[in-house]
């Protein structure tokens, strides 16, 4: 039964309560010399039972949030994914342009037909690539 | 020279293009994705959750029953379950502005083209000697194309992202600040009403005989009822910011095409300044 509550009217159920433990206590002070200790105790135990299920409901009503939002929390999570890989696609862009300048240097050794250069230079653009992204 | 001519126009008209076109602007939106990133974190300095709620109410009737026992005993699995909620909405909300904001920011694009100019100027370029004022010039050149363009893409990117975030950001920050703004401060209701039966009880039953204990007593109650207000004042405040950052998005959504950059900027700024307000408040009241 509590599970097709919404939220709303789990809300709505709380305030009752928290009215009704107001009442009963209002009801208790007004009347403290008519009502015997034994009345007064029951009323007691009712009242703290009435606030506490106020309380109760308030939490499980935050519960019942969960059901309404799944759709939405989902839709943002994966536009965040998307969001951060943009920005890792943009980051490496500039590992790129590193990688550039490596290819540059390594071009140039195979036209002077350098040897060592291009063992380096093949070196250098290995450490660029494997890097990782400032 | 008239061929060069018409290929600098086509450079300038393709960069004006994408300088001008992009229908978001950059800097105000990382300014508002700053400012709302700020106002949600402030969701991790409330003092206060249901699980707390539910450990103070025990520790009262404990209080209020005079039980002594050798542990406290309480069961708060339904409060612990509602802060997972309310966790979980937080991390997905907080993620999106952190992202915006990020994607936002020029540092992103502020690619440094230092290590081209250096292998454009080196020595071991062997005959083709390039100055090193023209490898300079060249690559501020092509820093400005390859800024333009991808401002241009990120305009575009952040412009897509709004649009499909609004709806179910709009959602997430209703719940939110229903969560905090009405349960949470709802739970502080009930402390008050509990603190008042305790202390009317008490009254009425005669318990206390001094005069001394009596104005200690009446003091302990009005101090709770304080610290009481204080924290649903803290949580009202975090409440409103939540309905600035909703405002200021949704207006994000609404301009997100046709505003231009001046009026845009004059609109957020609004939103954000009310957000920075409320956070500066949220703080004072915290501390």
């Amino acid at each position: 039964m509590m599970a097709n509550l919404t939220f709303d009217q789990a809300k709505q159920l709380s305030d009752n309560f928290y009215l009704l433990g107001m009442a009963i206590g209002d009801f208790r002070y007004h009347n403290w010399d008519r009502l015997t200790h034994e009345e007064n105790k029951e009323l007691s135990v009712t009242q703290y039972s009435f606030l506490k299920y106020g309380e109760d409901i308030l939490a499980f009503a935050t519960t019942l949030v969960m059901d309404e939002v799944v759709d939405s929390l989902q839709k943002i999570n994966t536009i965040t994914k998307e969001i951060n890989d943009t920005i890792r696609t943009l980051t490496n862009i500039q590992k790129g342009l590193n990688v550039a300048a490596a290819v540059l240097i390594l071009g140039v050794a195979i036209m002077n037909r350098d040897t060592n250069g291009i063992g380096s230079s093949i070196k250098d653009i290995y450490e660029t690539w494997k890097s990782p992204i400032a | 020279m008239k061929k060069h001519f018409v290929k600098n126009r086509s450079l300038i008209f393709v960069f004006l293009l994408f300088s001008s076109v992009g229908c978001i602007n950059l800097k105000t939106v990382g300014e508002f994705a700053g400012t709302s990133t700020l106002g949600i974190k402030n969701f991790e300095q409330i003092e206060y959750s249901f699980y707390q709620h539910c450990l103070d109410r025990c520790r009262d009737e404990a209080i209020r029953k005079y039980e002594i026992k050798r542990g406290e005993e309480c069961t708060c699995t339904l409060y612990q379950e509602a802060d997972s909620v309310t966790q979980v909405i937080y991390n997905s909300m907080e993620g999106y502005f952190e992202g915006l904001g990020k994607l936002s920011q020029n540092e992103l694009t502020d690619y440094s083209s230092d290590a081209l100019v250096s292998a454009l100027s080196a020595k071991e370029l062997g005959p083709v000697r390039i100055e090193e004022q023209t490898a300079a010039a060249f690559s501020s050149l092509s820093s400005t194309l390859l800024r333009a363009t991808t401002d241009f893409y990120r305009r575009k990117k952040l412009a897509s992202y709004i649009e499909d975030a609004n709806e179910p950001m709009q959602v997430l920050l209703a719940k939110f600040r229903l969560i905090i703004g009405t349960n949470l401060k709802g739970e502080l209701r009930f402390k008050k009403e509990r603190m008042y039966t305790y202390y009317m009880d008490m009254k009425m039953n005669n318990t206390l005989l001094s005069d001394y204990e009596k104005g200690k007593a009446t003091s302990d109650y009005y101090n709770i009822l304080d610290e009481i207000q204080r924290k649903e004042l803290v949580l009202e405040v975090f409440a409103k910011s939540l309905d600035e950052i909703a405002g200021g998005h949704q207006m994000l959504y609404d301009n997100r095409n046709n505003l231009s950059v001046k009026t845009l900027k004059g609109i957020l700024q609004g939103y954000s300044s009310n957000v920075k307000d409320l956070i500066s408040e949220f703080n004072k009241l915290n501390n």
